[in-house]
């Protein structure tokens, strides 16, 4: 009885502690925010940016939009590494854990298995009319993969029983296919003209759209296997038939 | 078609290139993942070792991306700086390579948890050699976004490593230094934000040239700065490295504690003395010079206070950052050339020194089951390679001739007590003295043979879980005694190194 109150005692002690010094970080941040909206404030005149340049090469890239030329042509340096970032995230989970997908296959209710089968075909086609569409209007590989992702979501709350049968090869294929494209293209750029990403002239235009399908799938995977939240369950299991002889040797 | 001749810039993109390909191939093949992963590593070196030879015959090289000219694309540059970042970079990889095998195939013929450990190998290819390439790509970077990117490469990569352990403690330090992580990027790119706004240009040389004097520019140094700092764990930012960097697998320790930690810091220091070396105040390098020295006390005397070995060798890392911020104040004095001279001898023989004896921690870690640094008696005679390995890092760590902390605090002596800033020099000398006492405390129990030792009767480690710490370590050693040649590269990179050694050489 002692000890528990005392062990109430501290951990409110602790509670309250806690408090204050989350009450101080509280102040020193709101003083910082003050601080950096003062400066912002203080200083109106702002640089002319890059917008003109843009516009002004516009023509030599190959495609209309100027969000897709700047992502995929200008500074496509950047987009490479990003999507290496994003295929980062998918490893890292990974190599955590296994996806935690149900074992019982449970009812699905009608409604939700039809509305299901209607709504994944088409986000699919609106995916890859965004990725067209990035051309000359908004849109692109980025904007395509939300929506192959949210189809992908959609799948998993679904809990649809096959989910959990797909064999881990072809998402990993899936999932490098759009970072793979692109070094690879980024590469015969490199061997034809002599610049990393330099597109030959006129040929832009289609191998940015290659590049932008490509990455579309990949990211649309990405997200989609970030929401499952792990590899999938056989993932491992080929890497068996390696370790064999270790374990024999061990029993010796 | 284009012909490459040694001439071609092109050629700097294959540090980034060819270990992004092999990290591709790693996570996309279940076999073979180590093949990949050496040959990529080998070939990152060679190209390293002729971006090196590109450097000395025609001088700093630029490549636009795409062919696209600075404001609006972006521009990877070798430099003096820059190459010999990347040998540390290539030599270091190479070493953890052959050791990461060494490593995994020593745990994989355990038969506990044999899962967990082929789990780990299977996603460490991968995410060793992205993090090389975002490193190699960071080194060479010359624009302030791309730097970001490269940037968040490292922190996913090395925090996903962090968290391979599997252990409910190096996950939860792993969940932090992510957090940490993540948070030193978003200032970063506050700081970019600002940056953009007040010069409009993303490309370094162009913010040199239009950065002027402004407080929002100040603003955006500040921001940049601190976010860097969290990255580097400069006292007192250091919170999260000890448990993430000794809980983590044995190479991936290494990856860390070597490499990762450079990254950031070779950002500051760039930014500091070349970028916004215009409005840099006095009192602002005084400042960052009090936290390194505040970093060489507390993370010796941290270190000596552990008991576990493989914290002390964190907590010795803390230490030995602080050498690379006391430059700082001594600016003025030394001029750039030697401070760049300073900073990169001590960062070389920190990668090299510290990287061997993570491995020969890890190595003990291993043959023991423990690191306990009271019961790590007789490994003498069960490790003699590693034990050797260790004591020579320990020999670099302290700053004892010839390795290349010695001339690097030698310098560093020389240029504070040139410019009458004694206590720099102090600070100095005791954090090497207190560096021996750490090193001595794990030596001697390693010698120590007690009466009642049982034979040796476990597995015999593989020769590639000790002769890499070895080499890597002998490098640190005789790095002083090949310092006029990287300060040959170095010389490369700035037209006004006029005179390198202002204090005479030692």
């Amino acid at each position: 009885m002692k000890t528990g109150k005392v062990i109430m005692g501290q951990t409110r002690n602790r509670h309250k502690r806690l408090d204050w010094i989350q009450r101080l970080f509280l102040l020193l941040v709101l003083c910082l925010t003050t601080l950096l909206g003062v400066i912002l404030c203080s200083s109106p005149e702002t640089a002319p940016g890059l917008a003109d340049a843009v516009a002004h090469l516009q023509g030599r890239s190959g495609v209309e939009s100027p969000v897709t030329a700047v992502l995929l042509n200008f500074r496509g340096y950047d987009t490479l590494l990003e999507v290496m970032v994003l295929l980062l995230a998918v490893i890292g989970a990974w190599s955590l854990t296994k996806a935690p997908l149900p074992d019982q296959i449970t009812d699905i209710s009608p409604v939700q298995l039809g509305v299901v089968r209607l709504l994944v075909p088409v986000m699919c086609l609106v995916a890859a009319y965004l990725v067209w569409q990035g051309s000359h209007l908004a849109g692109g590989a980025f904007q395509g993969g939300a929506i192959i992702g949210a189809a992908g979501v959609l799948l998993l709350v679904s809990e649809l029983p096959w989910l959990r049968d797909i064999p881990p090869l072809p998402l990993r294929i899936g999932l490098v296919l759009g970072p793979l494209v692109f070094v690879g293209t980024a590469l015969f750029c490199l061997l034809w003209t002599g610049n990393l990403l330099g597109y030959p002239e006129g040929a832009g235009g289609w191998l940015i759209l290659l590049i932008e399908a490509a990455c579309a799938l990949s990211i649309g995977l990405t997200l989609a296997l970030l929401f499952a939240g792990g590899r999938p369950e056989n993932e491992l299991v080929k890497a068996d038939k390696q370790t064999d002889f270790p374990c024999n040797r061990e029993s010796l | 078609m284009i012909f490459f001749t040694t001439e071609t810039p092109a050629w700097i993109v294959a540090p980034v290139v060819l270990p992004l390909i092999a990290g591709l191939f790693c996570f996309l093949f279940s076999h073979r993942t180590f093949s990949i992963a050496l040959i990529a590593a080998l070939l990152n070196f060679l190209a390293v070792c002729f971006l090196t030879r590109q450097l000395i015959l025609f001088g700093p090289m630029h490549c636009h991306m795409g062919g696209w000219q600075p404001p609006l694309g972006i521009t990877l540059r070798t430099d003096g700086p820059a190459v010999l970042m990347l040998l540390m970079t290539a030599v270091t990889g190479l070493g953890i390579t052959l050791y990461a095998r060494g490593y995994f195939s020593h745990r994989m013929v355990t038969p506990v948890r044999s899962d967990r450990h082929r789990q780990q190998q299977r996603y460490f290819w991968p995410l060793w050699m992205l993090l090389l390439a975002g490193l190699n790509g960071l080194f060479l970077s010359n624009d302030i976004f791309n730097l970001y990117v490269t940037l968040e490469i490292v922190g996913i990569s090395a925090a996903s490593l962090a968290a391979l352990s599997g252990k409910p403690a190096s996950l939860l330090a792993s969940f932090r230094y992510l957090l940490v992580s993540l948070l030193g990027s978003l200032t970063y790119l506050l700081g970019v934000v600002f940056l953009y706004r007040s010069c409009g240009v993303l490309d370094l040389d162009l913010v040199q040239n239009l950065a002027g004097d402004g407080v929002e520019v100040r603003a955006a140094l500040a921001l940049l700065s601190v976010g860097l700092m969290l990255k580097t764990a400069l006292v007192p930012l250091h919170f999260w490295l000890p448990p993430a960097h000794a809980n983590a697998l044995a190479p991936i320790s290494v990856i860390l504690s070597a490499l990762v930690v450079k990254g950031s810091f070779y950002l500051l220091f760039r930014f500091w003395f070349e970028v916004f070396a215009s409005i840099v105040t006095s009192s602002a390098l005084n400042f960052m010079g009090t936290l390194g020295a505040i970093a060489i006390l507390w993370g010796a005397i941290q270190a000596i206070r552990q008991h576990r070995l493989k914290l002390m060798v964190a907590y010795s890392t803390i230490s030995q950052l602080g050498y690379l911020f006391i430059a700082f104040p001594l600016a003025r004095v030394a001029g750039n050339a030697q401070l760049w001279s300073i900073v990169i001898f001590m960062a070389l023989a920190h990668a090299f020194a510290k990287s061997a004896m993570f491995m020969a921690a890890g190595s003990v870690y291993l043959h023991l089951g423990h690191d306990r640094i009271k019961d790590i008696s007789g490994v003498r005679s069960s490790l003699p390679i590693t034990v050797f390995a260790y004591g020579i890092a320990g020999v670099s760590l302290m700053g004892l001739p010839p390795s290349g902390a010695f001339i690097a605090k030698w310098m560093l002596l020389s240029s504070s007590l040139a410019s009458a800033q004694w206590w720099w020099a102090l600070v100095v000398m005791s954090g090497s003295l207190l560096a021996m006492i750490y090193v001595f405390r794990v030596m001697s129990r390693f010698f120590v043979i007690p009466a009642g030792l049982p034979p040796d009767t476990t597995e015999p480690l593989s020769p590639l879980m000790e002769w890499p710490s070895l080499v890597l370590a002998l490098i640190s050693l005789f790095l002083g005694l090949l310092a006029p040649w990287p300060l040959l590269i170095l010389a490369e990179g700035s037209t006004s190194l006029a005179q390198v050694f202002p204090g005479g050489m030692p």
